[in-house]
């Protein structure tokens, strides 16, 4: 079994979502039960990575950076993402309810059906947000 | 993201490539809105986009809440395979029009 951590920064800007998923598409190619699951992983980073984006940074593009970090050890995969942007409350983070059609709130959604365990922590050091997405296979 | 748009009698088809994430939405707004607003029933073909996010179905839903609004149909066309996941994960194959 392949294991690896590596980790990038970006800046933080809606252009480098795809860079994002560019980062993580090579990562996850590294072992066959990740690369089974890659587009659901790279869509729970992503959105992951567009809620910076979207609400620590209010849309706007920034020289701040963001930290992407990607480990896998023993079959679990463990995506955390560093930000300096507005420090988040878990309390307002809702999942769409689906009976509602509209998009807010959708990306959280597809974070929780795609990933075992979502946990948010505040960092006193360096950063002020880290977000940590895991998954077993 | 890149688009084309070709138009037969009031149907016009807006083929959408690439991947559309939070970057490319307004892009993505501005070929489908104004053919809906203008009465036009609009496909949207989906075959070539291979990646599309929360962003990318938020103009979805918009384009179908605008066609509803305007009396006029938003159809899906050949959706590949991974939208057609993402539609179904947000639980919005039974609510978009899907040809």
């Amino acid at each position: 079994m392949i294991n690896f951590s590596e980790h990038k920064d970006f800046e933080v800007n809606s252009g480098n979502l795809k860079n994002v998923r560019t980062f993580a598409r090579g990562l996850f190619e590294k072992s066959e039960y990740l690369q089974n699951y890659q587009e659901e992983l790279v869509l729970a980073l992503a959105e992951a990575a567009q809620n910076i984006v979207k609400h620590a940074y209010n849309g706007k593009a920034s020289n701040d950076t963001m930290r992407i970090k990607i480990s896998y050890t023993e079959g679990l995969l463990k995506i955390e993402l560093f930000d300096k942007g507005k420090p988040v409350v878990p309390e307002n983070i809702k999942p769409r309810n689906l009976d509602d059609i509209k998009a807010g709130g959708l990306g959280t959604f597809f974070i929780g059906q795609i990933m075992d365990e979502v946990i948010f922590k505040t960092s006193k050091v360096d950063w002020v947000n880290h977000l940590i997405l895991k998954k077993q296979f | 993201m890149s688009y084309k748009v070709l138009e037969e009698n009031n149907i016009a088809t807006v083929y959408l490539d690439g991947e559309i994430d939070m970057d490319v939405t307004d892009k993505a707004k501005e070929a489908i809105i104004p053919l809906i607003e203008a009465g036009k029933e609009v496909h949207v073909n989906l075959k070539d986009v291979q990646y599309m996010d929360s962003s990318g179905i938020s103009v979805l839903i918009e384009s179908h809440q605008k066609g509803q609004e305007m009396n006029t149909r938003v159809v899906l066309k050949e959706i590949s395979k991974s939208v057609l996941k993402v539609i179904m994960m947000a639980k919005l194959e039974q609510i978009l029009i899907i040809e």
